[in-house]
């Protein structure tokens, strides 16, 4: 009598599926596509301090562009928008300001620049002219401070 | 009489859709908590605009994030607090990690200066000479 011989002749296979496989890294990198748009990217911009001593400082400026021992930038807050003054000198716009400092860091760049806002400053505008002088490659950008609000 | 031989190997049947259903399951767990747990830690603020701004740099230096608020409020850790509370703070900080304490200062763009400068008196004052502003890049200027 013959019987069926169980001994198997082929080795066993392992199927492995891959479709959920892929479904799950389908699902992975649409996930962090879209939580990857919505996060803003932060960047820092590096400052140093310059502690005012009183409520007014005398600054002892000389005017002529050639002389310059410092830069003092004032900035005010007039009918709810910026006002510049560049060494007591009233300047327009954010761009005359740029321009201001283009010609100095032209004559001298590693002179220092000083930003002295007013309290009442958004410190949005405060940030655009401390970015226009680093933009113009000045080395020695402070804030003026002071200790209470 | 002859008996079947069962020396044959039997077949090994290794079902992986139990097995990829539990990983994507531990996955999105994960994703989920991390998410939650960054915006913890991240307050959401409308940042200064800036061009000069420089990547952040995530490495072993101490540092001190202060997030400043629209009111002019102060959060240290996400908590409250006062200037006076912010000057003891940093002197603790520098007093335990050295010269090297960085603070990065994340403040509201409409947020009046006067809010801003005392906090930075007061990293002034405990010795912190490494402030940053963080802010996000604009355009063109």
């Amino acid at each position: 009598m013959r019987r069926p011989s169980y001994v198997f002749q082929r080795a066993s296979t392992l199927g492995v599926v891959m479709t959920p496989m892929i479904d799950v890294v389908f699902l992975l990198l649409v996930f962090f596509v879209w939580t990857a748009s919505f996060q803003v990217v932060e960047y820092s911009l590096p400052s140093s301090l310059f502690a005012a001593s009183g409520t007014g400082s005398e600054v002892e400026v000389d005017p002529e562009l050639e002389d310059l021992d410092r830069v003092v930038i004032r900035i005010a807050w007039q009918d709810a928008r910026p006002v510049w003054m560049i060494n007591e000198r009233s300047v327009a716009s954010l761009s005359d300001v740029r321009n201001t400092l283009s010609g100095i860091a032209a004559i001298q760049s590693d002179v220092p620049v000083v930003l002295d806002a007013s309290p009442n400053v958004p410190l949005g505008h405060v940030i655009d002219v401390y970015d226009i002088a680093r933009l113009e490659s000045f080395s020695k950008v402070q804030f003026a401070v002071t200790e209470r609000p | 009489m002859r008996v079947p031989i069962r020396s044959g190997r039997a077949e090994v049947g290794f079902n992986m859709t139990p097995m990829i259903d539990v990983v994507f399951l531990l996955i999105i767990f994960f994703l989920v908590s991390s998410h939650l747990a960054r915006q913890e830690s991240r307050l959401q603020l409308p940042l200064p605009l800036a061009q000069s701004g420089v990547e952040t740099v995530y490495d072993e230096r101490p540092r001190v994030t202060v997030n400043v608020l629209d009111d002019g409020k102060i959060l240290l850790a996400g908590r409250h607090v006062s200037v006076d509370e912010l000057l003891q703070r940093l002197n603790h900080e520098v007093s335990r990690m050295g010269q090297e304490l960085e603070l990065r200062i994340r403040a509201d763009r409409d947020v009046p200066y006067r809010f801003v400068g005392p906090v930075m008196f007061a990293a002034a004052r405990a010795g912190v000479w490494q402030v940053n502003f963080a802010v996000i890049r604009s355009r063109d200027r």
